[in-house]
């Protein structure tokens, strides 16, 4: 489906930094799964890319100290998904630490690059926050590595300023994943509307920079939700990922560009997750930018140190895309590993008020899943769940088309989300 | 600051019911100034009325049942335009007044209003009418083609090609006559051409799918065709699609949204089902004319269709 793009001028704006920050506040649970485990207490000390707080279980993730400074609090704070969650409040202190280049980078084996990637608190970055350890060690054998820079939301624009900035550090990170998993094909994925992305990959394939014969590059339609981990698989393998199973039961795998990016640093610099490149963007603001930030950064502080300035007082503020983000109620959210933007709109186009159901079809001929949303969304009214679930309700990837696109404003992806809280408890 | 904290998705398309609902009536524009055209300002009249008592019943039983006034969606208002094209022009002024009223009031608002009415609201006033005045609902005029003539109205009443056909005597008209509307017949339905305009209109604007206007169409050409009166393989295919109510009622009311199958797969089977029926009617019924009692029928039957024809989930 098209949706208007609303990519610039963001996509054009050169990334920009802002890496001293006076307060952070990082959130234990940054990822899916299980929180992480506090290995500091208030009052102490920590330098920049020290481990604050280790995993928990088999699925969860490390956090490392963004900065160095001092830990002030660890407090229930604003989390844009669980709206209160335990965080570690660090005051930073202003210095910088270099991390220097790792030489013996080929010697490293496919377990210790896992521990590497484990180690630096690598999570998938694309949204879903999957830690990166688990997800590089499938129980099958991957043939098909699939390299997602579609960034299909309107707005964001991080993804496309990496390949577009440092395209020769996610093939890196690439060649590391292929060294860990060993696929016979590798597959990147930009759709048409990135020109200068597609150039950059194109001329490190065709220069063969890279030890990676068996890679290539898939140009695919602008059209959402394209990125989409089983929509993604389907359009360039034509493989199926049955209901209820994971990409790698079909035998793909699929990884975010900035979590290549990521991977690229956690191996060459020993620099851990502790800052990623997030768009802002939308019509209240000054002017859209991307920017390299500390993970932990509120957006409070971005505005007071004027990094960010409004020129109109938003109505709405959302962290992710239009399409599937959450609307935040105040600036005091930081950034977390998996957020890839922020929109600060003045003049918020979604409708308020549901109008009944006509049976127009639209939201099922546009589900990307082929569910009946209108249908889901009635017997969801009724609480009968069962229905929902026998409609395939959790199938659903939330991707927010059906409400999209209907003509009577209802709330279609809303009250799946709604049935699949009630039969997942 | 204060914001608005509100579910995903955050933008939605302009697309709206009004938008929808207005650029159907839009749509059936040329039928109507083709249907005055040829019956005179008697038929402008029966528009008139049946539109505006259509919206005056919608909003009149809003205010009583103390809900929220929704004419400006214009689903009454294409209600009573749908009716009042499915109506003779010589009927008295009050037929389409009583029968907006009864398709708003008892087909349309008694279930709850839009979108949960079982039947196509327009149908139902009709075939009302039809039971209750079979004289004035089957009494049809000569067609007569005059800008001059406007306001003069001469009733020189002339039976339907498909009556004439039933009775079994000459029709007397040719294919083009038909496809202009240059032909005894209900106001909005004469006129093929303009209805196809209109249609394409909305199937550009994809308001609606070819799904089921092309079966419903179809089914009717091949039926006819194998079984028609003239023996096996030697019906008159052409002349049954181009007579009668069958291409005003396959683009514009069996594609009606509320009574018609959600799937593609039940649209096309509730299209067959459709062109079936009509074409029986026709061929071996008491009726010339079948469309109305086929939609109707099918409407009801398309609960029963979505049952049966839920769309593939991906991945199962």
């Amino acid at each position: 489906m098209k949706i208007e793009e609303n990519k610039e001028p963001q996509h054009n704006f050169h990334s920009e930094k802002f890496l001293n920050p006076r307060i952070l506040y990082l959130h234990l649970s940054q990822h899916t799964g299980k929180q992480s485990k506090p290995l500091i207490k208030v009052g102490d000390l920590v330098e920049e890319g020290e481990v604050i707080a280790s995993e928990d279980g088999y699925i969860s993730s490390r956090l490392h100290a963004p900065a160095k400074g001092k830990v002030i609090d660890i407090a229930d704070l604003a989390h844009p998904i669980l709206k209160k969650a335990k965080a570690i409040v660090i005051e930073c202190l202003d210095q910088k630490k270099e991390f220097v280049r790792n030489k013996n980078v080929s010697d490293l084996s496919k377990e210790e690059l896992l521990e590497c990637i484990r180690n630096s608190g690598i999570v998938g970055m694309g949204g879903a926050a999957f830690p990166t350890h688990v997800k590089l060690n499938p129980p099958k054998k991957i043939v098909t590595l699939i390299i997602n820079g579609c960034e299909c939301e309107p707005y964001l624009a991080a993804d496309y300023r990496l390949m577009v900035e440092n395209i020769e550090g996610i093939f890196l990170g690439i060649e590391i994943i292929s060294k860990i998993l060993q696929p016979k094909n590798i597959i990147i994925a930009v759709e048409d509307n990135k020109k200068d992305a597609i150039k950059n990959i194109n001329s490190i394939i065709n220069l063969k920079k890279i030890s990676l014969p068996n890679i290539s590059l898939k140009v695919l339609k602008t059209e959402y939700p394209q990125g989409g981990e089983k929509q993604l698989i389907y359009t360039l393998t034509k493989k199926v990922v049955p209901s209820g199973k994971l990409p790698f039961d079909v035998g793909c795998l699929v990884q975010n560009v900035s979590t290549c990016f990521a991977i690229y640093q956690a191996v060459y610099y020993n620099k851990p997750l502790i800052e990623r490149l997030v768009t802002f963007a939308g019509d209240a603001l000054v002017l859209p930018k991307n920017i390299w930030v500390k993970i932990g950064t509120t957006l409070r502080e971005l505005f007071d140190k004027k990094v960010l300035e409004f020129k109109v007082e938003p109505k709405k503020i959302i962290c992710g895309g239009p399409m599937m983000g959450i609307a935040l109620d105040s600036l005091d959210y930081p950034i977390l590993k998996a957020t890839s933007g922020f929109l600060f709109l003045n003049k918020p186009v979604s409708f308020l008020e549901e109008k009944p159901c006509i049976r127009c079809g639209e939201c099922i001929r546009n589900c990307p899943m082929g569910l009946m949303p209108c249908l889901i969304n009635l017997y969801t009214l009724k609480q009968s769940f069962d229905e929902a679930k026998m409609l395939g309700a959790l199938d659903c990837i939330e991707c927010g088309v059906c409400s999209f696109v209907c003509p009577a404003k209802r709330f279609l992806v809303q009250s799946i989300k709604n049935a699949k809280l009630n039969l997942l408890k | 600051m204060k914001f608005i904290v509100s579910h995903s998705p955050h933008i939605q398309k302009k697309e709206t019911i009004q938008k929808i609902m207005w650029s159907v009536s839009f749509s059936l524009i040329p039928a109507g100034i083709a249907g005055i055209l040829f019956f005179g300002y008697h038929a402008l009249l029966i528009i008139f009325l049946g539109t505006f008592t259509a919206v005056f019943t919608e909003a009149f039983i809003q205010i009583l049942t103390r809900q929220k006034i929704t004419i400006k969606d214009g689903s009454a208002f294409l209600t009573g335009l749908l009716l009042a094209y499915n109506l003779p022009p010589s009927v008295p002024f009050w037929i389409p007044i009583v029968g907006s009223f009864f398709s708003i009031a008892l087909g349309k608002q008694i279930f709850g209003g839009l979108g949960q009415n079982i039947v196509n609201p327009a149908l139902l006033g009709r075939v009302f009418l039809l039971a209750s005045w079979p004289k004035y609902m089957t009494t049809f005029v000569k067609p007569n083609f005059n800008l001059f003539n406007f306001f003069k109205f001469d009733a020189i009443t002339a039976p339907t090609p498909l009556s004439l056909l039933k009775e079994a005597k000459p029709i007397g008209v040719t294919y083009l006559d038909l496809f202009l509307g240059n032909r005894g017949g209900c106001i909005g339905e004469v006129c093929i051409i303009a209805l196809l305009l209109g249609a394409l209109y909305l199937l550009i604007k994809k308001y609606i799918y070819l799904y089921i206007p092309l079966t419903y169409i179809g089914t009717v050409g091949i039926f006819t065709y194998i079984f028609g009166p003239s023996g096996f393989f030697k019906g008159d295919w052409l002349f049954h699609i181009l007579s009668g109510g069958l291409i005003l009622g396959a683009f514009f009311m069996a594609t009606d949204y509320v009574t018609s199958p959600l799937t593609t797969k039940g649209q096309i089977i509730f299209g067959i089902g459709c062109g079936i029926i009509t074409s029986v009617i026709r061929l071996w019924g008491g009726y010339p004319e079948g469309v109305s009692y086929a939609i109707l029928i099918m409407n009801l039957s398309t609960p029963l269709i979505d049952r049966y024809t839920k769309s593939k989930i991906f991945g199962k």
